[in-house]
């Protein structure tokens, strides 16, 4: 953040608008403000730290009576006063302007009401224009000089010792780790770890995956399949052989018989079982024919009488047919001529009496559907019936044959049974064996039945196992991703927490080392800074050999907060210049300081002022006439690009006045107010004869 | 002893890492720090999952 000029409004003891305060950086990074106490420099401190945080420091009283008295004194009673503060300045080469506003007015009783403070920032575009930026401006102020850290940057110079007391050097460590963007390192690894038990929950909900036993018991059923295949294979083969030996038996059992009467009816008998049979398996395909085709015919009877009443309706409107057809119509209208001879021309009175009855006019192709439909809606209802009839023709067809067959199975028993007790000995031999064989075929046939049904039934089960096993392959490549992910969030986790730990490391040795430098180039004391793990910064006296804690004073504490804040602005700005990763965006700080000298005597203020302009970018120092001694001055001479002193006007009357001499022009200091009123002017010291 | 802090060295675990964990801790760190200024951020771990399934797919 580099800070270019500061403008004021009815702030505290500014009474109307400032000019605008530019402010010096580059070469020249210093500008210089001298006031008087009581002229308004900690107010000009605490317009910075309002403007951009609202926030004030502890040597700022009344923080809630912004608005200048004597702005609020001139107001007429209902007019609202202005008090705000602006500041322009620039970052990554982009120009910001921020504005923070506030209102007072005054009521009929002579009453002030105050306003909540309003917050404006705007951005200036490459076409030099400005516009409102599109985050929100606090967020943009945070992340290029973090709120918590305001007070490194914008402090009063007898206070600075304060911010490291013992209560506050937890905050100091955890400041100066935002700083360096540790925080963003802590978040990162605080959130990584719960992002991966959002996914090792997701993994859990996946469940446990079985697919190795799903494959066993898929092979086993197969491997079941195929034997019952081989087992239905064989049955049929010895089925088949049966059935010929059957046969050749049947025809000896006749050949050997000497009743030729009987012969002859067993061989009609058979011919006839045969035939039944195979009519009987005919008659079965033509009735399940008939259903699959036909059946549908049955569920008809409630759609179509809806059907017809349809129709009915349409006919009755006239809707159909409508008479008249479009493409009839539209013959008419083209040709340009009428059926009655009329001229019909696009405008006149017939063209438009026929174009009307485009709308009757129905189109063809549709009416001619509908007719179709009909005349077939009124052949499916004499279906129905020849429907019905068929079914039952073929059914009394089925019994039939059934009787018969079982009449004829009766028959060729009883022939049987008369083979058995025949007198020859051969044939009724041969007649048993027949029995044993037809009762075998029929063990066979059950067989092949039942092996018939353990397929269909382990068919099924296999198409189960194969959709289970596709189910749980799929879970299987899912739960391989989020196991991917968990392991990567892990990965990404510990290397943060590695590169945090690492940066810890090298960053406080390389702040103690700076911290060290600048101490010991400013302090004549032999102490030397420490920076503890947790950043808390102590003096440490070594001259025994072993470090032995210092009771500081407060000049040397002064000077050992000094030299932590150039420590960590110089560290944070190395950093982050070389780091886009985590660190912050800033590169370049500002300081802005109120009374710095205060409490140090000779040499430590020359040093210090030696040393200042050097721990930041770009400085503003605000000091009183004491405080601007001949070292300060000699030390800070060449770094100082602007300068401004703060005109107080007392409405004392005898007041005493008081100037200051600034390269060789005297410039007041105090002056007797032209009113009843206090208030301070702003005015530049002329920088022309240098 | 060297005053300036190793980057290269600190961030070594960044820049050693495979590409897939690079993007990863790239696209964390740059939302974290957008997020930076507020206490709490919202659904901020469900973003981060969302960056993961992004990544590894």
């Amino acid at each position: 953040m580099k800070l270019l000029s500061i403008k004021l409004c009815n702030f505290r003891q500014f009474y109307g608008q400032t000019p605008e305060i530019f402010l010096s950086s580059g070469k020249k990074n210093t500008t210089i403000i001298h006031g008087n106490n009581g002229s308004g420099k900690t107010t000009l401190l605490n317009a910075f730290t309002w403007v951009l945080y609202e926030q004030f420091t502890a040597a700022f009283t009344s923080p809630d009576l912004l608005i200048n008295k004597r702005a609020i004194m001139e107001a007429e009673i209902g007019a609202s006063i202005d008090c705000w503060v602006e500041i322009y300045f620039e970052h990554e080469y982009k120009r910001y302007q921020i504005k923070r506003k506030c209102y007072a007015c005054l009521d009929k009783n002579g009453t002030i009401q105050y306003s909540k403070n309003q917050f404006f920032m705007l951005v200036a575009g490459e076409d030099g224009r400005w516009y409102p930026p599109l985050q929100q401006p606090n967020d943009i102020i945070n992340r290029i000089l973090p709120e918590s850290l305001h007070q490194y940057f914008f402090f009063d110079g007898e206070h600075i010792d304060h911010i490291f007391r013992s209560n506050d050097k937890s905050r100091i460590a955890e400041d100066t780790k935002e700083l360096l963007g540790v925080k963003v390192l802590d978040r990162s690894i605080e959130h990584l770890k719960k992002a991966e038990k959002i996914l090792v929950y997701e993994l859990q909900l996946i469940g446990d995956i079985n697919i190795k036993t799903l494959i066993k018991q898929q092979t086993k059923l197969e491997q079941d399949k195929n034997n019952l295949v081989q087992s239905k294979q064989q049955n049929l083969q010895s089925l088949i052989e049966t059935e010929k030996e059957q046969k050749k038996l049947s025809e000896k059992v006749i050949a050997l018989s000497s009743n030729q009467q009987l012969k002859e009816l067993k061989i009609k008998l058979e011919r006839q079982e045969k035939y039944l049979k195979n009519e009987l398996k005919e008659s079965k395909k033509q009735l399940k024919q008939l259903i699959s085709s036909q059946a549908y015919l049955v569920f008809l009877s409630d759609i179509i009488p809806k059907f017809n009443t349809l129709i009915s309706t349409l006919r009755e409107q006239g809707e159909l047919p409508s008479g008249i057809k479009k493409q009839f119509v539209q013959q008419l209208l083209n040709r340009k001529n009428c059926i009655c001879g009329q001229e019909l021309i696009e405008g006149n009175t017939y063209y438009e009496q026929v174009k009307k009855w485009m709308d009757k006019a129905g189109i063809a192709a549709v009416e001619e559907s509908a007719i179709r439909l009909e005349s077939q809606v009124h052949d499916m209802q004499d279906k129905v019936i020849s429907f019905w009839e068929n079914v039952d023709d073929k059914q009394a067809k089925l019994e039939q044959c059934r009787i018969e067959l079982s009449r004829v199975e009766r028959e060729l028993d009883e022939i049987s049974q008369k083979f058995r007790e025949y007198p020859n000995v051969d044939i009724r031999k041969l007649q048993d064996n027949l029995d044993k064989i037809t009762q075998y075929i029929h063990q066979l046939q059950l067989e092949q039945g039942g092996i018939r049904q353990q397929l269909i039934t382990l068919e099924k089960q296999l198409e189960m196992k194969e959709k289970e096993i596709n189910k749980q392959k799929f879970k299987e490549e899912k739960q391989l991703l989020v196991k991917r992910r968990i392991e990567a969030a892990k990965e990404a986790r510990e290397r943060l927490a590695e590169v945090r730990s690492r940066l810890e490391k090298q960053f406080r040795l390389s702040l103690e080392k700076r911290v060290q430098t600048i101490f010991s180039s400013i302090s004549f004391t032999p102490y030397i800074p420490r920076l503890t793990k947790n950043y808390e910064l102590n003096l440490i006296e070594n001259t025994s050999g072993r470090g032995v804690s210092v009771a500081a004073s407060t000049g040397e504490n002064q000077i050992l907060s000094l030299s932590f804040i150039g420590g960590i602005i110089d560290s944070v700005r190395n950093w982050s210049h070389k780091n886009t990763l985590m660190g912050p965006d800033s590169s370049t700080f500002p300081i802005v300081m109120d009374s710095p000298f205060g409490s140090l005597d000779e040499i430590y203020r020359r040093q210090v002022a030696k040393s200042i302009p050097k721990l930041a970018n770009q400085l503003i120092i605000l000091v009183t006439k004491t405080q601007w001694r001949g070292e300060v001055q000699q030390e800070t001479n060449h770094y100082i690009g602007k300068e401004y002193v703060l005109v107080y006007y007392s409405p004392k009357p005898d007041c005493e006045q008081d100037t200051i001499i600034l390269n060789g022009v005297s410039y007041p200091l105090v002056q007797p107010s032209p009113n009843q009123f206090e208030y301070t002017e702003i005015i530049e010291v002329s920088r022309d004869n240098l | 002893m060297k005053e300036d802090v190793n980057v290269t060295q600190v961030q070594e675990p960044i820049t050693s890492a495979p590409t897939e964990i690079y993007t990863i801790i790239e696209r964390v760190l740059a939302l974290e720090k957008s997020k930076l200024s507020q206490r709490s951020p919202r659904n901020i771990n469900d973003d981060i999952v969302k960056i993961i399934k992004e990544v590894i797919k």
